[in-house]
Parts: C-alpha cells; sequence; structure tokens
C-alpha cells in the first residue's frame, strides 16, 4: 500500500472561526427543528447545525437549515420604505413615517368611500406568533376589515376545517413520538423526504427499531412510495373515495371498534347508508386501487393496535381536502385511534408557524381559537382589549382565495400583503397579475424588495427576516419553540411587530388600545388569554421554552411537561363531547384530462428550494439542485409525442402556457406530468385551482395540460433570462 | 480542536466495539503494522498539536453506504459543504441516481459518493507535485491544495470523481474524511447529518449496527478491482438487469447472469443522428492537443535526424551537415518552447510548475515532464554545440568539442524515447476506458514518426533529393499505417467492450460521425498520396503539390484526431443527478448564460 510520505506535512481544513452559538428554531418549514447559528467573531453569522438536545431533530437538520446562515447576507433585501404612486413610476425611498402614513389614510380613504371591508389584509405563516397576535389586534381592533386571511389557507386551511369539523376544533392531536408506538401508519398525499426530511428521518428511526408497516398513497412513486411496504397510486382527486371504501370494508366486516364509537362519537343516519356506494369494488373502478387491495389496507389498518394517518398537500390542496381530512379523521374515530398514543390523524404543517397564524392571528376567528360567532368570545376579547365589542363583525369575512376574486370583482380596492408573494404561489398567475392591477392601493410587506409582487406594489415596507427578531414559533406537534435575535436587519428594515404597533398608533382603536411594542409583551397577553383554552400557554415562559428547547401544548400553568397529545380523554371539543363521524357523498368535480388536454398536471415541492425561492434561489449551495423549472414525464409519454429527456417544451392549459424542461422518468404515470411549484411564472400559470367548497383552498394538484414543441434555443435564452433575479 | 456538542447524540460518535485483522484483500488493517511508519503522533489539524485517543486510530476506516435507505436529500452534500466552506460550484460529496423498471414498479437508488480513500490510490500515484499523502490514521487520503498545482491529472484517474478541480482558485480539493471530527470521536459530518439512515462509517469489513451486507459494489460503481476502495454497501432490495442514468451521457448499466453490473452503451438514449460538432472539437484541453503533438513532432523529427546520421543512412544522413540543420533545430526549440509554456498555462497554478517533477517514483506526469525536459535541455546543448562547433577549437579540448554535439544528440533521443513512452503512459488509465488501450502508444509514435517526417521534409524542402523524399515518405507512410492500424484495433475494441469506452466510441461515430469520418478519410488520403509520392518520386512542381496536399490532410487529420482523443473521453463517472453533476446540463448552462449566476453552481469554465 502506498502512503505517499514518511514525514507528514501539517493539515489545513476550513474553520470558520465561530466563537458563539446561538439557538433558534428553523424559519423554513414546519418541522421545528432546533438548530444553532454560529457567529465568529466579527458577529457574523457563518455556520449553522442542529441542537443537538433538542427532541424534534435531535441535532439533525435538512439541506435548508444547514445552510440557513447564508440567508442573512442574501441578495435582494430590502433596506427602506418605497412608494409610488402610480404603478408606472418607479418606486422612491420615503421615511417610515411617511410610507405609514400613507398606507393608514389610504386604509381610511377606502374605508370612508367603500365600507371597512374593502380593504383586506393577507398575512403569512411565517412570521412569529407574538406578530401575528399583534397584527390580529391591529386588524381585528383597529382596522376593523373581516377581509382578513393568511396564505395558510393555500396550504393548511382543509386540515384546519377538517379538524374542527370532525372535532368541535381546530388542533392537530398527535407528535412525532407516536412514530415509536404506531403499529400502522397510512401517509396519505406526503413526501415526507422531499417536504419534511427531518420528521422522515423520525420515522424512519421508529421503523428501524421495530418495523411496521406503512401505506403510501401517491400517484407518484416518490422516494416515500419506494420505502413503503404497500405503494397505492390513487387516481388524483379521489382520495375521499378510497378513504371511505377503507371506512367501508372496516364496518363491513366488523373491525370497528363499537365501544369507541358509541361512546365519543355521533353521526347522522345518512353516514353507513352513504359507505355503500364506497364498497371496494365501486370505489377501485373511480380511485384506481383494485378492491384487493383496498380491503388488505383497510384490515391492516383496523386490526393494528395503533394505527395512525399521515398527511400533508395531497389531501389538503384538492377540491375535497376538507372532505378528505374529515375522511381520515372518520377512520381514526371508527377504529378508536383518536387520543392513542400511535395513534390518530396528524397532519403534517407546511410553513414554520402555520400553526401559530391558526391559533392565534385571529384571521378566521379571535385570538386563541376563539370564534367571531360566539358572542361571549367577541366580548371577552373586547373586554381584553379595552374597545367595544360591536367593532368586531359577527362572523369571519373572505379568505384568501376569494379577496382575490373580491378584487377582480371591484369589492376589495386596497390590499396589504405581508410576508407572501402571490405572484408565485397563488393559482392562475394571469388572473392573480389582473387583480393585483387594479387595485388602488398595494402595501407589499417583505424582508426581499425584489419578490415578484413587489412589481404591482405602490408601497413596499422593508422587513425583518427570521431570527431578525425574537419570539415563537409552534411546529405540526403543537411544540412552541423559541427563536433568537441573532442578527439586525439590513439598513432600515424592522421587524414585522414594530411596524404593526407603529401603524396601529395612526388609528383611533389603536391609539385606545395597548398594542405590544415588545414580543415579550404579546407573549404575555396571549398567555392570558389561552388559559383553559385547548392552545393553553400560560404555564409557558420565553425562559422557559429556550430552556427546554420547545413545550407542546396545552401546557397550563403548573404543569411540568406540555401534553404530547390531544384528546386522550376522548373528550372532544362539541357541546356535547364527541366527534362527529361526518357523511361523505362524492362528486368529482376536477378538470380531468381529456382529448385537448389530456395529461394530469401534478405540482409538489423539492427538498432544496422553500415556496416560491425568495430565500432557497438565492443560495447557490441550495439552488443548485433545481435551478430552473422542469417537469417529470413518463418516457413511454414523452417517447409518444417525439419529446427528449433535457429538452424544453411548451405546455399549454386553459389558463395559459408555460415552458419547461423534460426530465423522462417512470416516476410518474403515462398520463401525468409533475412540476415543482416553486418557480415563477411557471407551473401557476397552468393551474386552475378550484377552490374547497369549506376550506376554500385551492386544488393545485389536479387539473389538465397538453404538450406543445418550442424553439429550443429561445427556450435555453428565456429560460435563463427569468432565472435572474 | 473540533468542537463537539453538548449532548452530542450517539449516532454521530465513532462507534466500533470490534475490528477485524485483515481486509477482504488480505491486507492488515492496522495500518501501522502495515507500514511500519511512527504512531503517537499529532496530525497538526489546523496547528493544533493534540493526538486523538481513538483506539481504532490506526484503522482503516470507511463509508459505509445502505443504497436501499437513501432518500436524495442532500443533507449530507450540504453538511460537508458547509462545514468546508465551499461555493456551489464546487463540492466534495455529490448524489446522484440510477433509475429502473415501468410506474408504477418504478426504483430509484440513490447514491451518495465521497472519497473512498482507497488501499489503491492512483490519485496518489498519478499526482506530479506528490500532494496527496495516505496517512496511518484511519486511512484517510489528503490532498494538499497549497502543493497542488492544478493539472487535474488525478481528477482523470480517480474512478469516483473524489478530487475537485476548481477552476476559479487552479487547484484541486477533496473530501478529507472530517479527520478532525475522527480526532474528537465523532464521525464524519455527512454521516452525522444522513436523514435516511443510509450512510455510516466505520473501521473497514465492520458491519454497522442493524445492517447486514458489506458488498463493495452497487449498480452505477466501477470496478472496485481499480483501487481497492474503502466503501461497503448494503443493497437488499432486488433490482431489475437494467438501470439507467438520468444524465446526459448515453450509459445504463446491465448485469448479465448475477454477475456485476457493467455499463454499456443506452441505446434508447443514444443519438444515431450523424452530426459534424467541428466546434465542439475545442475544449479546455486545447492546449494539450498542441503539446502533444508539437512535441511528438518535434521529438520524432530529431531522433529521426539523428538515427538517420548515425545509421548512414541515404538521403537523410547528409542534412545534419547542411547550414539549414542548426536554423532546424532552432526553430525546434522555439516549437517546443512555445508548446511547454502553453501546457505550463494549462495548469491552475502555473508558476508552480517546478513541482511536476516531485513524483517520479509513480506519476506518469512527473517522468514524462523529466524526459521532455530533458530532450529539450540536451537538444539545446546539441544545438549550441553544433552552432558553436568551429568556435569551441580553442577552448575546449578536440574530443570534448567534436564529441559534445553528437553526446546532447544521444542523451536528447534517449530522453526523447523516454518522453514519448511516459506520454502513452499518461492516458493508460483504467478510469478512462476510451484511451485506455495500446492505441495510444501507435497513435503518439506514429504522430512522431509522421509529423517528424514531415517537418522534416518541410525544413529542407526544395533542397531535398528524390531519395530522400522517398526515405522520409516511407518513415511517414510507417507512422501514418502505424496509427490507422492502432484506430482500427481501438474502434473495434471500443465496440465489443462493455464500458464507457463503447459509449465514447458510439458518439464517436455519431455526434462527431462526420469529423470522424473526415479525420479517417484524411489519414486514407495521405497515406495514398505519399505512397504514390514515394513509387513515382516526382520532382519540381508536382512533387511540391503532391507534398503540400498530404501535408495539408496530415495536419488537418492530425489535429481533429487528436482533439478528438480529449474531447470524447467519458470517465467512469458516478451516476449524477439531473441538474447537479450532469455535463449536458452545464454544457447548456454555459451557452444560454444560465451559468453566470453563481447560484445556478456552474463555474463558467476558464481556460
Amino acid at each position: 500500500m502506498l502512503f505517499g510520505r514518511k514525514q507528514r506535512n501539517p493539515i489545513k481544513i476550513a474553520d470558520k472561526g465561530v466563537v458563539e452559538w446561538r439557538y433558534a428554531t428553523c424559519g423554513y418549514c414546519s418541522t421545528g427543528c432546533a438548530l444553532e447559528i454560529g457567529i465568529n467573531a466579527n458577529g457574523t453569522p457563518v455556520a449553522t447545525r442542529g441542537a443537538a438536545g433538542a427532541d424534534v431533530n435531535r441535532g439533525k437538520l435538512c439541506i435548508k437549515g444547514i445552510f440557513e446562515h447564508e440567508l442573512f447576507t442574501s441578495s435582494g433585501r430590502g433596506t427602506v420604505p418605497l412608494l409610488r404612486e402610480r404603478r408606472s413610476a418607479p418606486l422612491a425611498p420615503v421615511t417610515w413615517d411617511a410610507a405609514l402614513d400613507r398606507t393608514a389614510s389610504e386604509i381610511k380613504r377606502i374605508q370612508a368611500v367603500h365600507g371597512r371591508d374593502a380593504f383586506a389584509v393577507v398575512s403569512t405563516g411565517q412570521l412569529l406568533t407574538e406578530e401575528f397576535y399583534t397584527l390580529g389586534k391591529v386588524v381585528r381592533g383597529a382596522i376593523g376589515t373581516n377581509n382578513y386571511d393568511g396564505n395558510t389557507t393555500l396550504c393548511m386551511a382543509s386540515a384546519v376545517s377538517g379538524y374542527k369539523r370532525s372535532f368541535g376544533s381546530d388542533g392537530p392531536p398527535g407528535c412525532y413520538d407516536d412514530f415509536e408506538h404506531t403499529r400502522c401508519m397510512l401517509a396519505v398525499g406526503s413526501n415526507l423526504p422531499e417536504q419534511h426530511p427531518v420528521i422522515y428521518w423520525r420515522l424512519k428511526e421508529a421503523r428501524e427499531k421495530r418495523h411496521f408497516p406503512l401505506i403510501v398513497v401517491d400517484p407518484r412513486v416518490t422516494m416515500f412510495a419506494q420505502m413503503a411496504d404497500i405503494h397505492l397510486p390513487v387516481t388524483p382527486g379521489t382520495d375521499v373515495v378510497l378513504l371511505n371504501s377503507l371506512a367501508h370494508v372496516i364496518l363491513n366486516e366488523k373491525l370497528e371498534d363499537r365501544n369507541y364509537i358509541n361512546e365519543h362519537t355521533s353521526r347522522s343516519n345518512d353516514f353507513e347508508k352513504n359507505l355503500e356506494d364506497f364498497a371496494p369494488d365501486k370505489a377501485a373502478k373511480v380511485c384506481g386501487i383494485d378492491a384487493d387491495t383496498i380491503r388488505l389496507v383497510a384490515r391492516t389498518y383496523a386490526k393494528a393496535k395503533a394505527a395512525m394517518t399521515i398527511w400533508t398537500m395531497g389531501i389538503n390542496q384538492s377540491t375535497h381536502g376538507s372532505d378528505g381530512v374529515v375522511a381520515i379523521n372518520n377512520l381514526n374515530l371508527i377504529t378508536g385511534n383518536v387520543g392513542r398514543p400511535g395513534g390518530g390523524g396528524l397532519s403534517i404543517t407546511g410553513q414554520c408557524n402555520a400553526m401559530g397564524t391558526r391559533e392565534w392571528s385571529s384571521c378566521s376567528g379571535l385570538p386563541g381559537y376563539r370564534l367571531l360567532e360566539e358572542p361571549a368570545h367577541r366580548e371577552e376579547i373586547a373586554r381584553f382589549w379595552g374597545i367595544d365589542p360591536e367593532f368586531f363583525p359577527k362572523k369571519r369575512g373572505l379568505a384568501q382565495t376569494d379577496i382575490f376574486p373580491a378584487i377582480e370583482a371591484g369589492q376589495i380596492k386596497g390590499l396589504w400583503l405581508i410576508a407572501t408573494n402571490p405572484m408565485t404561489s397563488m393559482p392562475n398567475s394571469a388572473r392573480i397579475r389582473k387583480m393585483l392591477e387594479k387595485l388602488e392601493i398595494l402595501v407589499v410587506q417583505d424582508a426581499y424588495a425584489d419578490v415578484e409582487t413587489v412589481r404591482y406594489a405602490h408601497l413596499y415596507l422593508p422587513a425583518a427576516m427570521w431570527a431578525e427578531k425574537e419570539g415563537c414559533f409552534t411546529n405540526t406537534e403543537r411544540r412552541v419553540n423559541f427563536v433568537t435575535k441573532i442578527t439586525e436587519p439590513p439598513g432600515d428594515a424592522k421587524p414585522d411587530h414594530w411596524i404593526f404597533a407603529e401603524l396601529a398608533k395612526r388609528f383611533e382603536n389603536g391609539r385606545k388600545m395597548k398594542v405590544p411594542q415588545t414580543t415579550a409583551e404579546a407573549f404575555e397577553e396571549m398567555r392570558v388569554l389561552s388559559k383553559g383554552r385547548l392552545c393553553d400557554i400560560s404555564g409557558m415562559t420565553h425562559a422557559r421554552i429556550k430552556a427546554e428547547k420547545g413545550i407542546q401544548w396545552p401546557c397550563p400553568d403548573g404543569a411540568t411537561t406540555g401534553a404530547p397529545r390531544l384528546y386522550t380523554d376522548g373528550h372532544f371539543r362539541y357541546a356535547d363531547r364527541k366527534a362527529k363521524l361526518i357523511t361523505l357523498p362524492f362528486e368529482d368535480n376536477n378538470e380531468r384530462p381529456d382529448e385537448a388536454y389530456p395529461f394530469w398536471l401534478n405540482s409538489g415541492r423539492v427538498v432544496e428550494h422553500f415556496h416560491t425561492r425568495t430565500k432557497t434561489g438565492k443560495i447557490g449551495n441550495l439552488n443548485k439542485f433545481s435551478p430552473t423549472p422542469y417537469m417529470e414525464i413518463n418516457p413511454d409519454a414523452a417517447q409518444a409525442l417525439g419529446v427528449e429527456h433535457m429538452q424544453y417544451v411548451r405546455l399549454v392549459s386553459r389558463r395559459g402556457d408555460a415552458v419547461v424542461m423534460a426530465q423522462l422518468t417512470h416516476r410518474v404515470p403515462r398520463d401525468m406530468v409533475f412540476i415543482p411549484f416553486h418557480f415563477h411564472d411557471c407551473v401557476n400559470r397552468l393551474s386552475l385551482g378550484l377552490l374547497d367548497p369549506y376550506s376554500r383552498q385551492p386544488a393545485f394538484k389536479q387539473c389538465a395540460v397538453r404538450i406543445e414543441p418550442v424553439a429550443q434555443a429561445t427556450a435555453g435564452r428565456l429560460n435563463a433570462a427569468m432565472r435572474r433575479f | 480542536m473540533f468542537d463537539v456538542r453538548e449532548d452530542e447524540p450517539d449516532y454521530a460518535r465513532l462507534h466500533d466495539p470490534e475490528a477485524h485483522t485483515h481486509n477482504r484483500y488480505g491486507s492488515l488493517i492496522d495500518l501501522v503494522e502495515r507500514s511500519r511508519l511512527p504512531a503517537g503522533e499529532s496530525m497538526q489539524i489546523n496547528g493544533d498539536l493534540s493526538v486523538g485517543e481513538n483506539p481504532n486510530r490506526y484503522k482503516q476506516h470507511g463509508f459505509h453506504f445502505t443504497a436501499d435507505n437513501c432518500i436524495g436529500c442532500h443533507a449530507c452534500e450540504a453538511a460537508c459543504s458547509e462545514k468546508n466552506d465551499l461555493p456551489p460550484h464546487l463540492a466534495f460529496r455529490s448524489v446522484g441516481y440510477v433509475e429502473s423498471g415501468t410506474h408504477p414498479n418504478f426504483t430509484r437508488i440513490n447514491i451518495s459518493m465521497a472519497c473512498n480513500h482507497c488501499d489503491d490510490p492512483v490519485c496518489l500515484k498519478g499526482c506530479p507535485t506528490r500532494a496527496y499523502t495516505k496517512f496511518t490514521e484511519y486511512g484517510a487520503v489528503l490532498q494538499d491544495p497549497d502543493i497542488c498545482f492544478g493539472c487535474g491529472y488525478c481528477t482523470w484517474v480517480c474512478p469516483y470523481n473524489a478530487p475537485q478541480l476548481d477552476p476559479v482558485k487552479g487547484r484541486v480539493e477533496k473530501c478529507n474524511m472530517c479527520v478532525d471530527r475522527l480526532e474528537v470521536g465523532l464521525k464524519p459530518a455527512c454521516v452525522s447529518a444522513c436523514l435516511g439512515n443510509a450512510l455510516n462509517f466505520g473501521v473497514i469489513e465492520n458491519v454497522p449496527e442493524r445492517r447486514e451486507e458489506i458488498r463493495t459494489e452497487i449498480p452505477g460503481f466501477p470496478s472496485p478491482d481499480i483501487t481497492k476502495p474503502n466503501i461497503r454497501f448494503e443493497l437488499k432490495r432486488s433490482i431489475p438487469n437494467t438501470v439507467t442514468r438520468t444524465g446526459s451521457q448515453a450509459l445504463k448499466y446491465v448485469q448479465k447472469h448475477g454477475e456485476r453490473y457493467h455499463p454499456e452503451l443506452d441505446e434508447r438514449r443514444a443519438q444515431d443522428r450523424r452530426a459534424w460538432n467541428l466546434a465542439k472539437l475545442s475544449s479546455r484541453e486545447n492546449p494539450l492537443v498542441a503539446f502533444t503533438l508539437v512535441s511528438q513532432a518535434v521529438i520524432g523529427a530529431f531522433t529521426i535526424l539523428f538515427l538517420a546520421r548515425l545509421g548512414g543512412i541515404d538521403g537523410l544522413a547528409g542534412l545534419a551537415e547542411t547550414g539549414a540543420y542548426p536554423v532546424f533545430i532552432f526553430v525546434e526549440l522555439v516549437l517546443l518552447a512555445g508548446v511547454l509554456v502553453l501546457s505550463t498555462l494549462h495548469l491552475g497554478k502555473p508558476l508552480r510548475f517546478y513541482r511536476g517533477f516531485n513524483n517520479l517514483r509513480h506519476s506518469p506526469v512527473s517522468r514524462e515532464a523529466l524526459g521532455v525536459s530533458l530532450f529539450f535541455n540536451a537538444l539545446g546543448a546539441h544545438w549550441l554545440s553544433t552552432l558553436l562547433g568551429p568556435a569551441w577549437l580553442g577552448l575546449l579540448p578536440q574530443w570534448l568539442s567534436a564529441g559534445a554535439a553528437t553526446l546532447f544528440g544521444a542523451a536528447a533521443v534517449f530522453a526523447g524515447a523516454a518522453g514519448l513512452y511516459f506520454m502513452t503512459r499518461i492516458y493508460r488509465i483504467k478510469a478512462r476506458p476510451f484511451w485506455d488501450h495500446w492505441q495510444v502508444s501507435t497513435s503518439f509514435f506514429g504522430t512522431a514518426l509522421s509529423l517528424g517526417g514531415l517537418l522534416i521534409a518541410a525544413g529542407w524542402s526544395n533542397a531535398l533529393a528524390a531519395p530522400s523524399l522517398r526515405v522520409l515518405a516511407g518513415l511517414i507512410i510507417l507512422g501514418l499505417a502505424a496509427e490507422l492500424i492502432g484506430l482500427v484495433f481501438h474502434a473495434r475494441a471500443m465496440r465489443a467492450s462493455s464500458n464507457e469506452g463503447a459509449v465514447a466510441h458510439h458518439e464517436q461515430t455519431t455526434a462527431y460521425g462526420y469529423t470522424y469520418w473526415l479525420r479517417n478519410g484524411l489519414m486514407a488520403f495521405s497515406l495514398v498520396a505519399l505512397l504514390t509520392l514515394a513509387v513515382v518520386a516526382p520532382t519540381g512542381l508536382p512533387a511540391l503539390l503532391g507534398w503540400a496536399a498530404a501535408a495539408a490532410a496530415m495536419l488537418a487529420a492530425a489535429v481533429i484526431g487528436r482533439a478528438l482523443f480529449y474531447v470524447l473521453v467519458i470517465p467512469t463517472t458516478m451516476p449524477g443527478a439531473f441538474f447537479w453533476r450532469n455535463k449536458g446540463f452545464e454544457a447548456h448552462a454555459r451557452e444560454t448564460g444560465l451559468a453566470q449566476w453563481q447560484q445556478v453552481g456552474v463555474a463558467p469554465e476558464t481556460h
């Protein structure tokens, strides 16, 4: 064996000179990994590592988390407020006072002429919980518009709606620890390795210690489907049919937990009758899974000592999203799995703090899972905030996906967008563009000045980003965790909570109320308001959360730990304390492939990017894995069309067209193409986004396209030009 | 010392309670026993003089990759790039994949690979500057970028693409086995980051916890016989006997009769259309095209003249006495100097060129460099002696001045032959099957004869009598014939082979098909033309025209042929992904201008 030399030279290995590690919770997805950012002697964040003692990730991070320190120097950050009178003029710098004065005056002008609801507010799932609370206080208490929602409607609204319908309240009942106890897992429309790789690792660890069957329902053969024991390549948009069929088999073969059903659930008379339409032989024709497999899965699930279901966008982003969640809840209720360790339905959440906005932002209700529809709740909050309860509307207003059509129809004249990018994330980009162009005033509050939506803004408010402000996030499993302030925001960018508090001062009610000036103040108000609620955090403080590296709610005052599960006693949030088994008829209203548009257009995520790439598109070590839009297409389908690997093609739908590079792979069925949704001016030019009737969440994964040739050289140049920031 | 976290989890800690004494090749795993090198020394990492306390410190370690489990999440790549502070266009560890099956019976196998710290490190042997050392500590093969001068030869010889030549910094770096982590008892950063429980690390030939297999290969992995890599795999699931790659190269891996998976041409993806692609003949290796052609011609020409003189061959022997001779030698020196400078500039760090002689013991690059340099110096001395011949008389003893030119001439011939020989050895790389054939020798020596002869003919042109021209033509024909024979056998061998050479040859006959046949045609034409000239032996204008035509054809063929040699080679690369580690996408990114955004991760090529 050759060693090369006897006298070895000294070795040099990269050393970034970290002198201090600061704790934070990741700002990307809702896995909620705890990490540490390494600061060097100059105070610059230069490194990231997983926080070893934290329960969620136990020292691990995914590719996005590993490079999170590079975010602070990413390009395109806004440093100064910008204003213009008309969209045709360039944006010019102004002072914060001028910008906020203008925002307030425009809001008041529009409300005076067209009514309080003619100005809408759409926020996000990525602010701190304390900021959501403050925003809610300002919007509900001072501005007073009822058209107030968040981009979580694009992601989690169906889960929220389904939980509320089945259990009487929002709140995912399970936790990651359930992986260690479960005996059977059904994963519907979830691609954990790509979307939540650290949650996948938790699952993998549990399965290596004690194997249990994993059944993955997904039209594509994802890595998750490959790791499954059984993969069900379901027909798009028909999950409810499959889930109903599973319930049918369980009841038909008397595999249900009759005791649990009798004691803890209520249902209408037509519940069982409706399920007869979903007998396996009938269901197979619709959902594409053969009857025997349906029976096998149903029996495996029902006979397991503890069985759980996880799901993400495959269920939520469909016209039957809410019904899909209810169907999952039905399945778990009839098998007695809700509240059991290793059992129940755990929705895997999208954004790092979508949970926080659901709990505290007052978008769809009032803080702390309270309802606008409840007079007692309106009284309580109004009194706490020091305003007249009559100021509150008596039911919630429009969801985000209805706010945009209201703009289109001229009912809403002004919009304030906070940390969200609908130009890229909303379906049917052409329509959204027209809507944004109609607005009399568009205020965009974002960390990045080069986010695509700013092109349509009259006012740009530069905001601080993740870890440039301090506060809490709540993750998928109800764990409240802390984000330390690592560094100052650039230039004159301000934390969102400062912007909210300053804006409030310009409104009468805002001056009357005591709007929290710091996140610690906001947290204190939340703590008090949460006492006795399902999302009880009265036992938590910022210090305690930091020390324990995250605490699950409910954690009432005096509790020594957070609560890993909800509904362990079988008592739900309806007045009769019973969950509802809800009858779910099914009618396929999707835009299915036909002769003119023969392909299903499926969209989804890749692990290296987050949402609209405002962050990840700028970090080379992430972006390089998917630098330009591409499409997975089945090689047999490609050959029939004459499409070659790595060739550009043009896709056309009933909304518009898009150009992508073709990747031939047998991951997708012959009649489907898959495009990652992250790229601006791409998949959403094609998507339809029919809305779920309950949750108003768009069906991003079901619509039809056809494929056309395109000139390669032009496509290549266009593509390169479009990827610049 | 590496900063270990409080509560560092167990999965990150090295854990090998037992170890074998020998690896599967019969060699000792304990490297101090094996090498008799001293133990107990500090590795001096970043100036730290401490010595790690790991009881397995001197045992060969290696990665263990469970291909069943890898989900392609890039966490290992990211952790490595973050720890080593790498820019987007570089990575020490890369994840690619192979695919098989028809939906929904589809399998994708992701493969994560960095450096395998081989038992027989070809990088260490090939590196002319001795930038590589295999340490007895952990068996880590470490490269020193401060010694490296960026020739990139290690990137040619490594079958796994472990060394990374940074076109921006002009030097190579690679996976360092995170020895700073190993010294404090931690597994490498990539292993610690793995989210699929696929990547592991420990003493070689140990089966990790919860695993069963320690295979030496999986589909897509080159034969372990080349370097005896210290990596083991587990792949329990059954896969079809054909798996394909997603990159631009039309390569697939096929298993016949339960043997290992061999690379083969992927006909589905292979373009059968013939094209020219003349523009693509120009590449980063243009300086090497020039260098090899010119140096071969120069060495060949001088060797012919010297041996002809020594052997008294009619027509050629007398050329050394003519007045044109010193001028001819001077021109040769200028030509050779020119391409030597060119090939030095081809280095990432040209100012470190003198280090190229550091590895005479093992590296054909060092040996060739020495051979050609000695040839150059000897030729220079020969030229000086020839020039100053009579003038020396006063200064030197008779026997010395008379014999000096001959002595230096002989030295030049020997050095030149050695230089040429090692030049061929440089390209006999197992990891580049298209090159690893005796055709390299017939090509290089053949070119020396043919272009050398041509150089002489050009040098003395009108002054040459018919017999001389005949002899020259004969020599050139010999050279051309040798080359042609070599090429024919090479084409046959490549077609029949089960490796990347077959794919390269297929590209030669399709994507560069017209160019390929143009080269063949030109060679055949010049052969026939010279035969005619040799037999008929015309004089005056017809001779001039005939020779000019043959010369033009030969030169064109030589340049095209040599360019094809460099451009077509397909190394045994690990399978890449669709964008990352896909040469086709990298080329596309440069063409369309995507590469100018550093976030695309494609470095614009530096020349």
